[in-house]
C-alpha cells in the first residue's frame, strides 16, 4: 500500500446523467464530445483508469447529484463499483467569525459532517469563513470566534470519524496576517489542516516552510500549482478575485506552475506523510486532460521521490 | 414577422453543465466579446436569465443578476451602455427559474428564497428596461417530489403559496411597468393545461409565455394552444425539439436529461421538429405584436447556434 493515495476534488460542473445506456446514439445526435462528459459512469471510470481512486465532493453539487442517485449511499456504491472511494467533502463555514452566527455555523458544519458520513467519507476540508472583501480585516476576537466554531465542528466531526481540515483560500478573511493565529488557536486534536498548495502560496506563505512548521497538523492536501505566488493585498482583498476578468488562471496542474512540488515531496518523505491527497483542477478548460497530465507528472516526477 | 425585433436568449451559453472549455463562461471577457458576436449575427435584442447562484461564492463574471452587474459595471445603466456600445440596444426580457431553491424538505426555505430573488429579478428587469419577467411558476415536478414525496397531498397548499408569491410579484410588476409572464414548461407542477387554473387565479396583468418546444414535448399542439390563448400571451419563445415525452419524463428529478434515454431535448432553432415557420405565420395572422425570443438552450455550440438561428429567421422573412 503506498503512503499517498490520490483523489480528485470534484470540479466537474453538473453531470446530468447517472449512466448513459445509449451512448452511440447520443453521440450521433451532434457528433461532438458532449456525450463524453455527461454521465457519472464515465467520469468515475476516467478517474479510475488514471489512478485516482478517490473523489472529494463539492457541497454545491449535491442538489443535482442526489436526485440522480436517490441517496449518498447509492452514489458511494456506484463509485465503488467503478473503483472510486468517496473520501470526503469540502465545506464553507460561512460567517464563523460572527459571534451572532455561532449556532448557525455549528449547525451547518454538523450537517455537513452527517452528509459526509452518509457518503462514507472521512475528510471535511473547511474554509473557515467568507471572503476578505466586505468582511476583513478581522479583529482578534473574530479570529478567536472562528477558532471556537472550528473546534466545535471539529469535535463533532472527530466523534463521527471525520477529520476537519482547515482549508484557506487566498481571498478569505482569514488571510496572511491571521492564518497561523487561527491554526494555533484551534485544538490540534479536533482541527487539522488541509494544505491547498497554490492557495497558501498565493496568499503569501512559503509552501515548504509552512508544511515543515505544521506537518503534524496536516490531514490532507489539495495539490495544485500556481505561477502567481505572494500576491499583494490589493489583489487578495479585492472583490471576487477568484475568477479573473481577463481569464488569467491562478491555478495550474502540478508541474505547470512554479511551486517547488519536488521539494514538498522530499518534505513529505522526511515527515512520513500518509493519507489521501486530492488533486484540484479549478480553472482548467479540460478536466480529463488535466487529470492525465497530472498522472504523468505524479508518476514520473513526484512519486519517485515519495510514494 | 418582423424578425429585426426578435431577441436571442443568452441561455444559449451553458452555465451549469460539464463540457470542455466552459470555464471561459465565468469571466467577463467572454461575455463582452459575445455581445459583439450576437450583434454581428443580426440580433440587437437579448433576453437574460436571472441566476442568483452567481452571487454566491464571489463569482461575479456571469452577468446574470444585480450583484454581478453592479460588481462589474457599478450599475444597470452602465451595463446597458456597454451592451449598447456592443450593438445590443435592448434587453427584451429577464427569465427566472426557482430550481436552485428546491434543495431540501423545507418549503419555507423554498418560498422564502424564491420570493426574495424573484423580486430581485423583477427589479432588475425594470432597471434593464425589459418588457417582461418570465418566471417558471414551479421547480421541476420531480425535484419537488424528491424532497417532498407527499407532493400530491401537498399540491393544493403548494399551489396556494405559489399564487400568493405571484400575486405579490404581479402587483410590483405593474408598478414597475414590467409584464409578469408565466412560463409553460412540460416538467412543471403547472405544465401544459395545469397552468391555466394558476393563471386564472392571478390578475389579468399576468400573461402567458408560449414556449414552442415545451408544448411539443408535452404533446400539445402549438397551433391550437396559441389560437386559444392569443388574448393572454405575453411573450413567445421560438424553441425547437425532437422529443415527445411519452414516458412521464416530466415527473423525474432531472427532466431535461431523460434518465433512461440520453438526448438533447432542446435543439438549436430550425434543427428540430417544431414547425417554427408555421408558428411564425400563425402569430402574424393573429396579429400578435408582443415580444418574440429565440432560444438555443442546450446547444452544443453557441456560436453555431447563433448562426443557425439567424438562418432560420432569414427563412421566415421570405
Amino acid at each position: 500500500m503506498p503512503n499517498i493515495r490520490y483523489a480528485n476534488m470534484a470540479h466537474w460542473k453538473t453531470i446530468p446523467y447517472r449512466k448513459i445506456d445509449n451512448f452511440r446514439e447520443f453521440y450521433y445526435e451532434d457528433n461532438s464530445n458532449s456525450a463524453y462528459y455527461s454521465d457519472w459512469d464515465n467520469i468515475l471510470k476516467y478517474q479510475s483508469a488514471l489512478g485516482f481512486d478517490g473523489i472529494e465532493l463539492a457541497p454545491w453539487d449535491l442538489a443535482d447529484l442526489l436526485p440522480l442517485f436517490g441517496s449518498p449511499e447509492n452514489f458511494t456504491q456506484f463509485a465503488k463499483e467503478r473503483g472510486v472511494t468517496v473520501i470526503g467533502m469540502f465545506h464553507g463555514a460561512h460567517a464563523s467569525h460572527d459571534q451572532g452566527h455561532f449556532d448557525e455555523a455549528v449547525r451547518s458544519g454538523r450537517e455537513a459532517v452527517d452528509t459526509i458520513v452518509k457518503f462514507g467519507g472521512t475528510y471535511m476540508n473547511t474554509c473557515p469563513t467568507q471572503n476578505y472583501f466586505g468582511t476583513g480585516p478581522l479583529s482578534r476576537d473574530e479570529v478567536q470566534q472562528c477558532a471556537k466554531v472550528m473546534n466545535e465542528i471539529g469535535r463533532y466531526a472527530t466523534d463521527h470519524g471525520v477529520k476537519l481540515g482547515l482549508h484557506n483560500e487566498f481571498f478569505c478573511a482569514i488571510n496572511l496576517q491571521n492564518h497561523r493565529e487561527l491554526i494555533e488557536s484551534t485544538d490540534p486534536n479536533l482541527v487539522h489542516y488541509c494544505i491547498d498548495t497554490a492557495q497558501i502560496a498565493i496568499m503569501g506563505e512559503d509552501l515548504l516552510t509552512f508544511y515543515n512548521d505544521y506537518h503534524e497538523r496536516i490531514s490532507t492536501f489539495h495539490l495544485k500549482d500556481t505561477a502567481s505566488a505572494k500576491q499583494p493585498d490589493s489583489v487578495r482583498y479585492a472583490q471576487d478575485p477568484e475568477i479573473t476578468d481577463d481569464g488569467r488562471r491562478w491555478f495550474w496542474e502540478p508541474g505547470q506552475g512554479e511551486l517547488d512540488l519536488k521539494g514538498l515531496y522530499h518534505a513529505l518523505r522526511q515527515h512520513g506523510f500518509k493519507g489521501w491527497m486530492s488533486i484540484e483542477y479549478d480553472g482548467s478548460p479540460d478536466l480529463l486532460a488535466s487529470m492525465a497530465m497530472t498522472r504523468y507528472y505524479l508518476d514520473n516526477e513526484l512519486r519517485p521521490i515519495y510514494d | 414577422m418582423n424578425t429585426d425585433a426578435i431577441a436571442i436568449s443568452l441561455d444559449l451559453i451553458n452555465r451549469h453543465y460539464q463540457e470542455p472549455n466552459r470555464n471561459r463562461y465565468e469571466s467577463r471577457y467572454f461575455w463582452e466579446e459575445l455581445y459583439t458576436l450576437i450583434a454581428a449575427s443580426g440580433f440587437s435584442a437579448i433576453e437574460m436569465p436571472y441566476e442568483p447562484v452567481w452571487q454566491f461564492g464571489g463569482r461575479s463574471g456571469v452577468p446574470f443578476n444585480r450583484y454581478c452587474v453592479n460588481t462589474k459595471y457599478e450599475s444597470a445603466a452602465k451595463y446597458r451602455a456597454v451592451l449598447s456600445a456592443s450593438g445590443i440596444g435592448r434587453v427584451t426580457g429577464i427569465s427566472f427559474d426557482p430550481n436552485l431553491f428546491m434543495r431540501n424538505d423545507n418549503l419555507n426555505f423554498y418560498f422564502g428564497a424564491t420570493g426574495h430573488f424573484a423580486n430581485e429579478a423583477l427589479a432588475h428587469a425594470a432597471d434593464m428596461g425589459a418588457d417582461y419577467l418570465a418566471i417558471s411558476p414551479s421547480p421541476y415536478y420531480g425535484r419537488i417530489a424528491q424532497y417532498h414525496p407527499d407532493l400530491e397531498a401537498q399540491k393544493e397548499a403548494f399551489t396556494q403559496r405559489t399564487i400568493e408569491l405571484l400575486e405579490g410579484l404581479a402587483a410590483k410588476a405593474e408598478a414597475l411597468g414590467v409584464t409578469l409572464v408565466l412560463r409553460n414548461e412540460y416538467w412543471s407542477l403547472f405544465g401544459g393545461d395545469r397552468l391555466f387554473p394558476l393563471l386564472d387565479a392571478l390578475p389579468d396583468s399576468v400573461k402567458l409565455d408560449v414556449d414552442t418546444a415545451n408544448l411539443f414535448v408535452a404533446g400539445v399542439s402549438a397551433t391550437h394552444f396559441i389560437e386559444a390563448q392569443i388574448g393572454r400571451i405575453g411573450c413567445v419563445h421560438l424553441t425547437d425539439t425532437n422529443f415527445v415525452d411519452t414516458q412521464h419524463v416530466w415527473k423525474t428529478p432531472n427532466p431535461e436529461f431523460p434518465d433512461h434515454h440520453a438526448t438533447q431535448i432542446f435543439r438549436d432553432p430550425g434543427t428540430g421538429s417544431v414547425d417554427l415557420p408555421h408558428i411564425a405565420a400563425l402569430l402574424d395572422r393573429l396579429n400578435y405584436q408582443g415580444p418574440v425570443i429565440c432560444s438555443a438552450r442546450q446547444t452544443r455550440d453557441p456560436f453555431r447556434a447563433l448562426l443557425r438561428t439567424r438562418a432560420l429567421l432569414n427563412q421566415l422573412q421570405k
